[in-house]
């Protein structure tokens, strides 16, 4: 019997490997709610004390969570909701609606949504009848007939909240704070937002009703914590199938966050942005790196995915260019350098290459016009120069004023890293002056 | 709309839960839904309002009245409070009959729908906007005998302004009417609301009838909190006051001194001990809420930023130095930030790794950008004064 438990515990490698891939992929990609939000605990216990007021005692509030991007603002009010819904007595009793700012777009849809969600007497099957202006009438009446301590209390979440406020007349924000600041069916209004000026925006009326309650998610995380972070992150939990490999991963993983380069690695990473889905990024760019011929994390996979973050867009767009269009940014180059960033057109490029070759005597890259020409428009295409104001039409094409839109570092670096970039023309870009 | 339906929220299966301690009794009176039976501190004001409304209800007469203030400051309490006590009066036979009727002018979806309201809580009639002015100009324009005088509330009035300013003038011409007997109060923001956005024949139909309310000073702010409170023993006195002071400094937004208090309950019964034996709100815990609601979150925001976007903002500051100009292109900060790596020991950044700090700080309105298809070329300025980055960059 114990024979066959430890054959059971063994599986193979293959099955492993796939476990890992699966767990680890949930819990990056999917955003997995932790059990616990870490280092947001005071928000957390606010957070929930207040929906609990709502949802037990019927008491309608507002509030708004604030926080950069990736902070884990969605994460927060999830693992609230988890927490109340435990709870019968809210569970039975809240009423949830959902809006999104990107989705809502007006405040006609928002209308839509919230009786759809809301299943008021106006909604058959899946559509809403009747116009906006009955819509919100009727809306608000269903709210006005509620009270306290009878009718179901109502959340309302409005994720990226600062595109409520663009709405006309930012009637929704008016009406929904309105039904919390009165005697009506209680509702709890959540908006969750990244912009720290966001009570600005709302009309005086509006701020007036609002409860000014915010909670901010920001975070401060040390180096040490980070780390630690990432262990938890790639460790296995403790119920995965084959101890033995589960032990073993895990002890990878601890080898992993202690080493001198991958910690060098998550510094960079650390110093550059806080927020957890850059992290995420960069583990899961790790974990598609695992395979059953390499079962664990390495160093240098850590090394991999960092460069692949970190690598510079428009230097590998310059890679991918001729050597004539290369030639035309340096001329370009050095138009900027000469006229300390002037605009120019298609003549003074031409011009400033000619002197080039001029000087080089050797006719290699003597092109016609019209080739010229079509190396500028490629290059417009692909967005390294722009031109000065879009209304294009009218001039001709040679003489319409560009700006580059490229660093001087990059075109430095780009050259040095050419596939076979001829030496007189890399010479031509060192030169500070032509 | 399905014809027939009575709009409603479905009542909760268990019934809500009383307060059960002072704190919590207190937080429930302290909410700004729950209006007291008299609102204390605004008694002028209901006279006069009283005074007016009654006089033309008696005369069988109508007229038209404006009142101001900023929000908060108790308008439409005020002329609730005065329409309940004529409909007291009406009841037991003092004064004639009326009806009354309210519109708010943010909770309509444009200015014409006020006619299909306004008909609808009359007569309870269901038209469309022509039809139902049509309908209340009949009604307003045409002798009726034993014709009841109708009060018009019309909230949030800067809102029904059109082009033509057709709905403003029919409300303010139909109480001139003969037969009209209405009495409209109409009630805004702005104190010069008539002068700045009315043409003359809607503002001359409007009159002279007006009234603002003044924001409260601290001791009414003090006033309200304490009737409200009614002899539930919750707050220290200086708590209060410093309370009162505070908002009446800033705003005198009796709903924000009313959410104020609220939030330091609730601190207060969580930094307690033991939750049942929670004693009074003391200054320390008002201190926290007012902390937790004025303060901005900006210099937090910075000092938790990362490395590389403190040197970003660093990097801003030092190039609005060099050109003497609030305004600066990416490329430019760019190259003070690739510096100030180099002096920090740090590996530089790329141009993508930059424009990606950027935006980040831009996301969250410590920058304002340009749109980021302008790549380097996108002009840079700060959201918050030069010295509060200093501060928060320097504090640690």
């Amino acid at each position: 019997m114990s024979k066959r438990k430890i054959q059971e515990a063994h599986l193979p490698i293959g099955e492993c490997i796939t476990q890992v891939q699966e767990i680890l992929r949930v819990r990056l990609c999917h955003q997995q709610l932790p059990d616990r939000p870490e280092g947001l605990e005071t928000q957390h216990k606010h957070l929930l004390e207040l929906l609990k007021r709502t949802a037990v005692h019927g008491e309608s509030n507002s509030v708004l969570i604030v926080g950069p991007r990736g902070a884990g603002k969605t994460m927060l009010l999830k693992c609230v909701l988890r927490d109340l819904l435990e709870e019968k007595e809210a569970q039975k009793n809240l009423l949830q609606v959902h809006l999104n700012g990107l989705l809502q777009t007006d405040d006609r849809i928002a209308l839509k949504e919230i009786t759809r969600q809301l299943h008021l007497e106006n909604v058959v099957g899946d559509k809403v009848f009747g116009s906006f202006a009955e819509n919100l009438a009727f809306l608000l009446e269903a709210l006005k007939k509620g009270d306290r301590s009878s009718s179901r209390p109502v959340l309302f979440v409005l994720d990226e909240f600062d595109l409520f406020a663009h709405h006309k007349n930012q009637t929704l924000l008016y009406n929904l704070l309105d039904v919390s600041q009165s005697a009506q069916a209680p509702v709890a209004v959540v908006g969750i937002t990244c912009r720290l000026d966001v009570l600005e925006l709302l009309e005086k009326r509006v701020k007036s009703r609002f409860s000014h309650r915010q909670i901010h998610l920001l975070s401060n995380p040390t180096f040490p914590q980070y780390l630690a972070q990432v262990r938890t992150q790639l460790s296995l939990p403790a119920d995965f199938p084959d101890a033995q490999f589960a032990e073993d991963w895990n002890a990878s993983v601890k080898t992993l966050v202690e080493d001198k380069s991958a910690v060098d690695v998550l510094q960079r990473h650390f110093n550059s942005s806080k927020d957890f889905r850059s992290m995420h990024m960069l583990l899961m760019l790790c974990l598609s790196r695992v395979s059953v011929a390499k079962p664990a994390v390495k160093p240098a996979d850590l090394l991999e995915a960092s460069r692949l973050c970190f690598s510079d867009a428009k230097a590998n767009i310059l890679h991918g260019l001729s050597v004539l269009e290369l030639c035309l940014i340096i001329a370009m180059k050095h138009l900027n350098d000469v006229y300390e960033g002037e605009p120019f057109n298609l003549q003074m490029v031409h011009n400033e290459f000619k002197k080039f070759l001029q000087r080089k005597s050797n006719s290699m890259y003597n092109f016609e016009q019209p080739v010229i020409m079509k190396a500028f428009e490629h290059l417009q295409q692909l967005e390294l120069i722009r031109p000065l104001d879009s209304s294009a039409a009218r001039i001709q094409r040679e003489y319409q004023l560009m700006r580059l839109m490229l660093d001087h570092s990059q075109i430095m670096e780009a050259l040095q890293k050419y596939p076979q970039c001829p030496t007189d023309i890399k010479q031509w870009a060192m030169s500070a002056f032509s | 709309t399905p014809r027939g339906a009575t709009p409603s929220i479905p009542s909760r299966s268990l019934p809500a839960r009383q307060p059960a301690n002072v704190l919590e009794e207190a937080r429930t009176r302290l909410h700004v839904s729950s209006v007291p039976e008299s609102l204390p501190c605004r008694e002028q004001e209901f006279q006069d309002i009283y005074s007016f409304v009654e006089s033309k209800i008696v005369d069988g007469t109508g007229g038209c009245m404006y009142i101001s203030g900023v929000p908060g400051t108790g308008k439409t309490a005020t002329v609730h409070e005065v329409m309940r006590c004529l409909q007291h009066a009406a009841d037991v036979d003092e004064i004639p009959p009326f009806l009354f009727v309210e519109i708010n002018g943010m909770k309509m979806t444009d200015p014409h729908q006020a006619y299909v309201q306004i008909l609808q809580k009359l007569t309870g009639q269901k038209a469309t906007a022509d039809h139902a002015a049509a309908l209340l100009e009949k009604r307003f324009s045409n002798a009726a005998p034993r014709k009841e005088t109708t009060v018009l509330l019309v909230d949030e009035l800067d809102l029904l302004w059109t082009r033509k300013q057709n709905v403003m003038y029919n409300l303010f011409d139909w109480p001139t009417r003969r037969h009209a007997r209405l009495v409209v109060l109409t009630i805004a923001n702005t104190m010069d609301l008539p002068e700045r956005i009315m043409i003359n024949r809607v503002a001359s139909r409007l009159g002279l009838t007006r009234m603002s309310f003044q924001p409260y000073s601290f001791k009414q702010l003090q006033q309200i909190i304490t009737s409200r409170l009614n002899k539930v023993k919750a707050f220290e006195q200086d708590a209060l006051q410093l309370v009162s002071r505070k908002v009446a400094a800033l705003s005198g937004d009796a709903r924000r001194c009313l959410d104020i208090c609220r939030r330091a309950t609730e601190i207060c019964e969580h930094s307690a001990a033991d939750p049942s034996g929670s004693g009074l709100v003391g200054i320390s815990h008002v201190m926290e809420a007012l902390d937790e609601m004025f303060s901005s979150a900006y210099i937090t925001a910075i000092k938790c930023a990362s490395l590389q976007e403190q040197l970003f903002l660093r990097a801003v500051i030092a190039e609005f130095r060099r050109l003497g100009l609030e305004e600066a292109t990416f490329q430019q900060v760019f190259v003070q930030h690739q510096a100030l790596c180099r002096v920090e020991g740090l590996q530089p950044v790329s141009v993508s790794e930059g424009l990606a700090v950027c935006q980040r700080l831009g996301a969250c309105r410590l920058l304002l950008l340009e749109p980021s298809r302008l790549g380097v070329l996108q002009r840079v300025r700060l959201n918050v004064s030069q010295d509060d980055v200093l501060f928060a960059l320097k504090a640690d």
